[in-house]
């Protein structure tokens, strides 16, 4: 069952499949919330997965973004300075190595663990097994993602 | 027992299933077809208590995927079930004419959803990099010394409204940048707010240029965490609700 699932993954390992990065999670919403519905049939119950409708936005005008987006700003290391940005992937790894906790971040990471809770609700009951799928599939994700899930939990 | 629909697809289009294709359920229920009105729909049994499960999510994507690679095939939601095999026939041979025109408009063509967040360093980087005051307020706090609460604030309103202003900007990069590389785009499914969240249909051969320029924008916009997810079935590009048919 683990090689079924870790295999057919819909779309990051899609052999020659041409480029597509995404994840389940990033899917999840279109074999949700889109697709063709017809009348006649009745729809399983989704219980739990209206919380995908969470707002990740990055800006939210309040008090606390405003703190939050002033820390960042204080923290980051203008000796670099853009000149000497250190390109997206070195990038990414500072900010989980300082452990930075902006808005961004903690917003996206509560996304990311609402959509687990979904899965997680959708599992009760089932097997070990079940559960021992989520290791493979992490491991196949781009760093940059398996870091954010992560921060996630 | 109730049966679970995945897609529907002309009835002259199989190749559509290879043997055994598993279905959702454990243990997977067989992938079969019912016909009527010139019409296929794919289906399986359903079983008792689905819910949407990983597992299950995942089966659903795959047999649709596989599916489409022998014709055009429209996703249907997942969790679609009807009463019975009778039930589905009927579906079809009701809306056979509406099915066939859109299942013209998605022949042939795939669904790529793009999402796009901001590295947020990048944009805070550049965010300073083009405001005196933000830098000077920026110095101020972050030393301590004489900031006060009211700096703090300030410097957060002012970044957070430059960052603001870059992801409407941005949006509407990525928009010029792939817009022109497919037939068709829509949103996606609100309140998961992104600086993009887009789904395009784009045509199987026009696929790698659709990529290419996803490739450029990366390359452009280091301050993009883009993420593409495809192909996929067109799920975004099937009405969502049949039409009044007379």
């Amino acid at each position: 069952m683990t090689t079924a699932v870790a295999t057919t993954q819909p779309t990051a390992n899609r052999a020659g499949g041409g480029g597509g990065s995404g994840t389940l999670y990033d899917v999840l919403e279109l074999i949700l919330d889109r697709g063709l519905v017809i009348d006649a049939f009745v729809r399983v119950s989704l219980v739990g997965i209206e919380i995908l409708k969470v707002d990740v936005r990055v800006v939210v005008a309040s008090v606390d973004t405003y703190l939050r987006f002033a820390e960042a700003c204080n923290r980051l290391d203008l000796e670099a300075g853009p000149k000497k940005d250190p390109g997206v992937p070195e990038l990414v790894g500072s900010v989980t190595e300082s452990g930075a906790r902006g808005k961004t971040k903690g917003a996206l990471a509560g996304a990311a663990e609402t959509i687990s809770d979904a899965f997680r609700q959708g599992k009760d009951g089932e097997s070990e097994g079940e559960e021992a799928e989520k290791e493979p599939r992490r491991t196949r994700r781009s760093s940059t993602s398996s870091r954010r899930e992560k921060d996630a939990e | 027992m109730t049966t679970y629909v995945y897609g529907i697809a002309r009835a002259g289009t199989p190749r559509l299933l290879p043997d055994g294709l598993a279905g959702v359920g454990d243990p997977p229920r067989p992938v079969r077809v019912l016909r009527s009105a010139g019409m296929t729909a794919i289906v399986s049994d359903c079983p008792p208590g689905l819910r949407p499960k990983r597992r299950d999510l995942f089966a659903h994507q795959r047999v649709l995927t596989v599916a489409a690679a022998g014709g055009a095939v429209l996703p249907l939601r997942f969790g679609s079930v009807s009463p019975d095999d009778a039930a589905v026939r009927s579906a079809l041979a009701d809306h056979a004419e509406l099915y066939r025109e859109q299942l013209d408009h998605v022949a042939d063509r795939v669904e790529y959803n793009v999402k796009a967040m901001h590295h947020e360093n990048v944009v805070l980087r550049r965010v300073l990099d083009e405001s005196p005051e933000i830098r000077r307020l920026n110095e101020t706090t972050r030393t301590g010394g004489d900031a006060t609460y009211q700096d703090r604030l300030r410097l957060g309103r002012l970044v957070a409204e430059a960052v603001r202003d870059r992801e409407a900007e941005d949006a509407r990069t990525v928009e010029e940048a792939l817009a022109p590389h497919a037939g068709a785009s829509l949103p996606g499914p609100e309140g998961t707010g992104r600086v993009v969240n887009v789904s395009y249909l784009v045509g199987r051969d026009e696929a790698a240029g659709f990529l290419a320029a996803v490739e450029e924008l990366r390359e452009a916009s280091p301050q993009l965490d883009l993420r593409v997810s495809g192909p996929l079935p067109p799920y975004s590009f099937v009405r969502t609700e049949p039409a009044e048919v007379a």
